[in-house]
């Protein structure tokens, strides 16, 4: 059997796979929190009507959907950061890459949840007197965001998944580790399985949190 | 109370209202017909700026709503709006519905909007929906709590934009109703429909509308009995 699979090596890992999913877990709440709030104002930003106000916002969404995540990790973290800060942690440069990566991403699911809005909406609130902002705080956002959940979930379980791409900048994540028992015991199964399995369990836990959220909102 | 004066519209290179001047006194329910593509709704979505206006002047109680310093949602407390597809928000139950803007606009302490949304849902005949969502009701409940909600700003003016349009006709009749018991009350209200017998009943006046112009204004019975202008006859000819 310790032909196949070793368990003494999982035995021995699990303290460090644990450590990993833990920054997996952290990395990927301030990737999704960041994502969140930075994503919004761009969204909102790339509605500006005239276009000199929202090209800005545009390049921003174009340049973080149209080059790959492990190349946005390398130029930040070999190339940007260094520049701008004396010492930045791979931990770091994974937390600021997945933040801005993923807000272009949030960025286009917020102004989808506005636009699919019916205008009817936004209408009938500014008829009765309320202000601009009323109307996006009382009428709009509540209803866009409901909408944004199922997108949302999505794009924070890409992002789960996609910061394991840490590992190629020694940012000490999950899949990190895996890589670390493969290179001691140059044994494959033990390590790869345990760590798909972690990345599994999270997945489905954010999948569950999601699902239960979407029907706490529901009005139906 | 409203005064319409060269009031001019374009979407684009479309111009939709041509050149159109209008009084409404107080108290005073004007019904606009006019065949599909005629410009009234546009018209009457430009008594309270939901769309904007391209040339012309709209007064409400004296005050240009176009002005520089009207405070264009101060307007629109005063100016109630009901609109075809009831533009209800899904995400509140119907009392919140109408206390929401009674809370967030006139600034009314939860307890005095509470009581005043459920005697106005007892007005329309729906106290006993108060808690329950929009979706769970039917098109003519929908629009009895649109009215409500609107009458919740203690307008002086009712707008109604084809308020009868998407409702199955067995449920025309309580929405028609409601307005009936406005117009009684003395509201001064303006209704875009294609109900005739709401207009002759209940209307002051009528004017028909066509091509972004008013065609021919004046008392009910006399323009559907007695149409002077070619295209009034020619549309009432149809409808009627």
């Amino acid at each position: 059997m310790a032909e196949y699979f070793d368990i003494n090596i999982v035995i021995e890992y699990m303290p460090y796979f644990l450590k990993g999913a833990l920054l997996t877990i952290g990395v990927s709440i301030v990737g999704i929190l960041f994502g969140c709030i930075l994503g919004m104002f761009i969204g909102m930003g790339k509605m500006i009507k005239k276009w000199y106000f929202n090209f800005p916002f545009v390049w921003y969404i174009n340049f973080f959907r149209g080059t790959p995540l492990i190349v946005q990790l390398f130029l930040f973290h070999f190339a940007v950061l260094p520049a701008m800060f004396d010492s930045v942690s791979a931990t770091t440069s994974l937390m600021v890459t997945l933040s801005l990566n993923s807000a272009a991403y949030v960025a286009e699911i917020f102004r989808a949840g506005i636009k699919s809005l019916d205008r009817g909406q936004a209408e009938a609130a500014r008829s009765l007197g309320m202000s601009k902002i009323q109307v996006m705080r009382y009428v709009v956002l509540p209803q866009a965001f409901k909408r944004m959940i199922p997108p949302l979930g999505n794009e924070f379980i890409v992002l789960l998944k996609d910061s394991a791409l840490g590992a190629m900048i020694a940012a000490p994540e999950l899949f990190y580790w895996g890589r670390a028992a493969v290179g001691e015991y140059y044994r494959v199964w033990e390590a790869y399985i345990m760590v798909a399995l972690f990345y599994l369990v999270l997945t489905l836990s954010l999948t569950y949190l999601l699902n239960y959220l979407e029907r706490r909102l529901d009005t139906e | 109370m409203i005064s319409v004066q060269n009031l001019k519209k374009s979407f684009g290179d479309l111009e939709v209202l041509k050149d159109i001047s209008v009084d409404v006194a107080e108290q005073e329910v004007v019904v606009v017909i006019g065949p599909s593509g005629s410009g009234k709704s546009t018209f009457l979505r430009c008594l309270n700026l939901i769309e904007t206006i391209t040339d012309g002047h709209v007064y409400i109680e004296g005050v240009d709503i176009t002005g520089k310093k009207t405070n264009i949602n101060d307007i629109r407390t005063e100016v109630g709006m009901v609109f075809q597809q009831f533009n209800l928000f899904p995400h509140k139950t119907v009392l919140e519905n109408i206390t929401l803007p009674m809370q967030v606009v006139r600034k009314w302490n939860k307890a005095d909007a509470k009581t005043k949304a459920l005697a106005l849902l007892k007005k329309v005949g729906l106290e006993d929906k108060a808690d329950v969502y929009p979706d769970s009701l039917s098109g003519g409940q929908k629009q009895r709590v649109a009215i409500a909600r609107a009458l919740g700003m203690e307008p002086k003016i009712m707008l109604f934009d084809e308020p009868t349009s998407a409702l199955d006709p067995e449920m025309v009749g309580e929405v028609l109703e409601v307005m009936k018991q406005l117009a009684k009350e003395g509201m001064t209200m303006v209704v875009v429909t294609h109900e005739m017998g709401f207009a002759r009943e209940v209307g002051d006046r009528v004017i028909f509308m066509d091509e972004g112009y008013i065609v021919e204004q004046g008392d009910p019975k006399e323009i559907f009995e007695n149409p002077k202008h070619e295209r009034t006859q020619s549309f009432l000819s149809k409808v009627l």
